[in-house]
């Protein structure tokens, strides 16, 4: 039962613990008497008498010591083969056992730069919307801040056209919010695209993220759904990924800290030892 | 061909990564334990959740269960079962040295308080169902009362009847020192049952009272 | 010494029928248990399945009456009790038990008698369940199975409701089933925590490993409550206590709560294991190491400790307070990170492999993609007010069978294509195998989906006929197709079992180049496993002894 002869010293055989029956009577015997429960009360009687014998038998097995049988070594030992080289390694970078990816990443703040660049561009396509489909560049803005002031998508395109406070106050921070955050993303993620990062940027995420809003909005508020005209809700997304896209590549990537050796983690510097977050 | 016991050139010596106080009748036991205090602590919060909430009324805990009543037989009875905690730990000290004599003595002592114990509730429960007609299908105080004090005497009969089976082969000069753990894994289910009642005692007799 | 019945066993003697009945009833040797609980598992998985194929027929075409709506009732009871309990719980004990000594270089578990004691305690409890069909008034009528529900809701359960002893069956069978999984957890916890080989730290633990002692830990927890409000039950049917009766002051809400405090955790106790199956299988037939290991243990550990705390998702339509419902809403979509965790691991390990797709890894791959849909629709029925919507309708249904069968029962197939080799000395026939991975996966498909459609159109769960008016008639259609094409499926994996115990491709130790220690001896491993107790370096300890020029104890 104990784990003491992990090795065993009797080269001829191997002890385990010997087959016996008093489990299995065990087990009956109880399950009986519970079946007696619904059955009748002799089927319970039979199942504790069972129920001793099989305690009996295994108090035998291991009182006053478990009792072992020895069994001898079937000489069935399989040879594994050993096959060194061959090993293929994913990158031959310092560390290629455990290869850590990204090695390099763009600075946090080139994320929050691309966002401010993205959110003005994105803001100007808005207004010129604005301007040349209603004639207000505060139309777009009462729209943004519909989707939290449900009362808004009731009004019709006059009242939309004019300037309200709260729809101003609101729609800059949720503006400046999602700017900041989506650039963020983008700061962090454009690094990890293998190709084609404009495409990435300047595409596909506006196309999904159009479709998402799309698709989502007939569901969440079909009156504000008809206001927006969906084609150049995509211009104005565009021009968010081309003005983030710019602003983040452009900024100098640095390497991530999983790539650095130990004494540059501790902060050491001393001679020998290559600048602080250098070329990793 | 290569086994699997060669340490290979230049590999750390491998650590026991086993260890050292726990073996496996220890962690056995203790598992036992920690599964035994689920299916208590479940009875036990059933019987809190219900405290107050009959719709019957009568009898109500205060009526039943007053300590005051019968000011000793309860608390009598639990410290009997409480300080045999003590004696078990004694027997087992005894067998560790050796002292086979020494040993069944204080074994008998535990079983014997234990047994008043057992014999107390059972009073308890004749005078509370034969004189004053009080059951489980009174109500719901009733119901509450008689699974989780009877789970916990059947816990305790369980108990004495390994703790018995254990006097008879020290009788029969069956048990020696190198049984010390064996006999001391007994002794934690039954430092087990008797902590258990701590906590039923409170909850039914104080807290629910 | 017990004669041997292997392939290769030179001291070969045939023994009687009686002898080799013998030989299993009496054994405690943790692979003959093991192989006792899978075997036990899938008959009762046919079992299972032919009630589900009844229920499918029945709910065919709208109006059908084949079967009473007493029968249905008793169907879907006995389908999902024998599923959870008598398939699910034994397999995935057996697996446990089969090769958690192996990989960690023991040579039996630590209470190798109280092993075959739980065993046999699962085996009649299982019998018990099933003898109500005959026996569930008493020896003196006719008697009929359970039909109150896998999870027994008060005060249906209740005498005045449910009269005969269909549901006293229902409660000795699990209670019986329940101790001895009860036993077997604290006998795997124990095994894991004190019989390890040396150098085997808790951290060069083969991830199986891991996943089992989380597994038991639940077990070990969250079984004994369930036994003891089956316990509280009984005493309201048999002696008239009050604890779930309504007229007398009980609730009803109260086994609810009992019974997915029990509930919740058994649906990660079901799906750890299928996790632990494809965290071996998946790096193996990838050629990788397994991504993120601390990660993934973590994430383990994370899984284990949120389970328990989020059992009441099952009693958002009960109408408790909004506080309540948003705690447990939040909690339910915490236990999401982790799994995520281990998904993106997995396909991390993948990702840059030399990935073979034999049988196993194409039930592996499986299974990431439907347990991906099951937690999808998992995270959606976390939102309370979606949860409203589609409670109790079978777009829940749909959810955990994508869970439970696309998720734990494609990995038990991919685990039983994977160690078959190493239980029986003979490969499974690829080709057999691969006609039932694409009948299973498109058969489960065309059952399990369309069940999303017609939830959403409001078709409660658990109905035994419908009108034709409600625009459900397709959808069910198509479910009940779906199962043909399983059955089919399931027949090539019965037919495989078969034909490659008798001649399958004799296997070797190592057939699939593996690197955990069960590989390392022979296929079928001797009584003792191993000659001499292994020493281990690293977790890939094979991997060590096959590639000496770049061992992974160099990067551990």
């Amino acid at each position: 039962m104990t784990s003491e002869d992990r090795t065993n010293p009797n080269r001829e055989g191997i002890e385990l613990p010997a087959p016996t029956s008093a489990p299995f009577v065990c087990a009956f015997g109880v399950t009986l008497i519970f079946a007696g429960i619904v059955t009748n009360w002799a089927v319970s009687i039979v199942g504790f008498v069972l129920g001793i014998v099989g305690a009996i038998r295994w108090w035998h097995e291991v009182l006053p010591d478990n009792r072992k049988e020895c069994l001898p070594i079937d000489g069935r030992r399989p040879t594994i083969e050993v096959s060194p080289g061959g090993v293929a390694h994913l990158m031959t970078a310092e560390s290629p056992h455990r290869a850590r990816i990204p090695l390099e990443i763009h600075p946090y703040g080139a994320g929050v730069k691309g966002g401010i660049a993205g959110g003005i561009a994105m803001a100007i396509v808005a207004g010129v919307w604005g301007w040349v489909d209603q004639s207000s560049i505060w139309y777009p803005v009462n729209i943004l801040g519909a989707t939290v002031l449900p009362d808004f998508a009731h009004e019709n395109a006059t009242q939309l056209a004019q300037w309200h406070t709260a729809a101003f106050v609101l729609g800059l921070v949720i503006h400046a919010c999602m700017s900041l955050m989506i650039g963020l993303l983008y700061g962090v993620i454009l690094p990890m695209i293998p190709r084609f990062r404009l495409g990435f940027a300047a595409v596909a995420v506006p196309l999904i993220w159009t479709g998402l809003a799309w698709a989502s909005l007939d569901i969440i508020n079909p009156l504000l759904n008809q206001q927006i005209n969906w084609w150049w809700f995509i211009g104005s997304q565009v021009a968010f990924g081309l003005a983030c896209w710019f602003v983040v590549s452009r900024s100098e990537r640095i390497g991530t800290m999983q790539n650095w050796s130990m004494l540059e983690r501790t902060g050491m510097e001393s001679p020998g030892i290559r600048e602080m977050g250098g070329d990793g | 061909m290569s086994t699997l016991n060669a340490q290979p050139v230049g590999a750390p010596t491998p650590p026991d990564a086993l260890p050292q106080t726990l073996n496996s009748g220890k962690c056995g036991m203790l598992c036992l334990i920690a599964s035994e205090i689920t299916f208590f602590g479940t009875l036990l919060a059933v019987y809190l959740f219900y405290i107050g909430k009959d719709p019957v009324g009568t009898p109500t805990p205060a009526e039943m269960l007053d300590v005051s009543v019968a000011p000793l037989k309860v608390v009598f009875n639990s410290i009997f079962l409480l300080t045999s905690s003590i004696w078990i730990t004694l027997a087992v000290r005894q067998l560790a040295r050796g002292n086979i004599k020494a040993f069944a003595v204080w074994w008998l002592l535990t079983i014997l308080f234990g047994l008043e114990f057992l014999v107390g509730t059972g009073f308890e429960w004749y005078g509370l169902i034969a004189e004053q007609g009080f059951t489980i299908r009174t109500n719901l105080f009733g119901s509450g009362f008689y699974t989780v004090v009877g789970f916990h005497a059947a816990h305790v009969t369980i108990g004495l009847f390994l703790l018995s089976l254990v006097f008879v082969l020290t009788c029969l000069g069956k048990m020696h020192q190198r049984h010390t753990e064996k006999v001391e894994l007994l002794s934690w289910y039954w430092h087990f049952v008797d902590g258990i009642w701590i906590v039923v005692f409170t909850i039914v007799y104080i807290i629910g009272h | 010494m017990t004669t041997l019945d292997h392939p290769g066993n030179p001291t070969r003697i045939k023994p009687t029928f009686l002898g080799r009945m013998h030989e299993w009833i009496a054994t405690a040797d943790h692979k003959k248990l093991g192989v006792m609980y899978v075997t036990t598992g899938l008959i009762f998985f046919l079992i299972g399945g032919l009630e589900a194929t009844m229920m499918r027929w029945q709910l065919a075409v709208p109006g059908s009456t084949l079967l009473s709506p007493s029968d249905f009732n008793r169907l879907f009871t006995m389908h999902g009790t024998t599923m959870v309990f008598l398939v699910g719980m034994p397999i995935l004990l057996g697996v446990a038990n089969y090769f958690v000594p192996l990989q960690i270089g023991a040579r039996d578990l630590a209470f190798p008698r109280l092993n075959a004691f739980g065993f046999w305690l699962f085996f009649f409890g299982g019998l018990l369940l099933y003898f109500s069909y005959f026996g569930a008034q008493g020896l003196y009528g006719m008697g009929s199975a359970p039909d109150v529900g896998w999870f027994a809701y008060a005060p249906l359960t209740e005498r005045t409701y449910s009269r005969g002893h269909s549901t006293d069956y229902w409660i000795l069978g699990l209670l019986v089933s329940s101790f001895g999984s009860i036993a077997t957890g604290i006998n795997l916890i124990t095994t894991i925590l004190t019989m390890r080989c040396r150098g085997m730290t808790l951290m060069k633990m083969p991830l199986l490993v891991w996943l089992m002692l989380i597994d038991a830990v639940l077990i070990m927890i969250a079984m004994p409550p369930l036994a003891a409000a089956q316990v509280m039950l009984l005493f309201d049917r048999l002696l008239g206590a009050h604890f779930f009766d309504v007229q007398g002051g009980g609730s009803a809400i109260l086994w609810q709560n009992l019974f997915w405090f029990f509930g919740h955790p058994e649906v990660y106790i079901l799906i750890l294991p299928a996790f632990a199956y494809v965290s071996e299988i998946i790096p193996v037939f990838c050629r990788k190491v397994i991504f993120g290991y601390p990660l993934m243990v973590a994430a383990t550990v994370s899984i284990g400790f949120i389970s328990l705390g989020v059992w009441v998702h099952h009693l958002f339509a009960l109408g408790l307070s909004p506080m309540v419902n948003t705690i447990f809403m939040g909690s339910t979509m915490l236990i999401a990170i982790p799994t995520g965790i281990k998904m993106f691991n997995w396909v991390g390990t993948m990702v840059g492999g030399k990935i073979r797709f034999d049988t196993p890894m194409l039930f592996s791959t499986g299974f990431l993609a439907l347990f991906l849909i099951g937690g999808l629709t998992g995270i959606m029925l976390s939102v309370v007010p979606f949860d409203w919507q589609v409670s109790d309708s079978y777009f829940v249904v749909g959810h955990f069978h994508y869970v439970l069968f696309g998720g734990l029962v494609f990995s038990i197939f991919a685990a039983i294509y994977y160690w078959f080799p190493k239980v029986t000395g003979r490969m499974m026939n690829e080709a057999l195998g691969k006609w039932q991975f694409w009948l299973l996966f498109l058969g489960f498909n065309l059952t399990f989906g369309p069940m999303h459609v017609s939830g959403m159109l409001g078709m409660p769960r658990r109905i035994y006929t419908y009108h034709a008016d409600r625009g459900w008639d397709l959808w069910n259609l198509l479910s009940s197709i779906g199962v043909l094409v399983q059955i089919a499926g399931v027949a090539f994996f019965v037919w495989n079992v078969i034909h490659s115990l008798r001649k399958g491709r004799e296997a070797g130790a190592d057939p699939w180049d593996a690197w955990t220690l069960e590989w390392s001896t022979a296929s079928p491993p001797p009584d003792y496993n191993f000659e001499e107790i292994p020493e281990v370096y690293s977790r890939r300890p094979l991997w060590d002894i096959k590639h000496p020029d770049d061992p992974d104890w160099k990067y551990e």
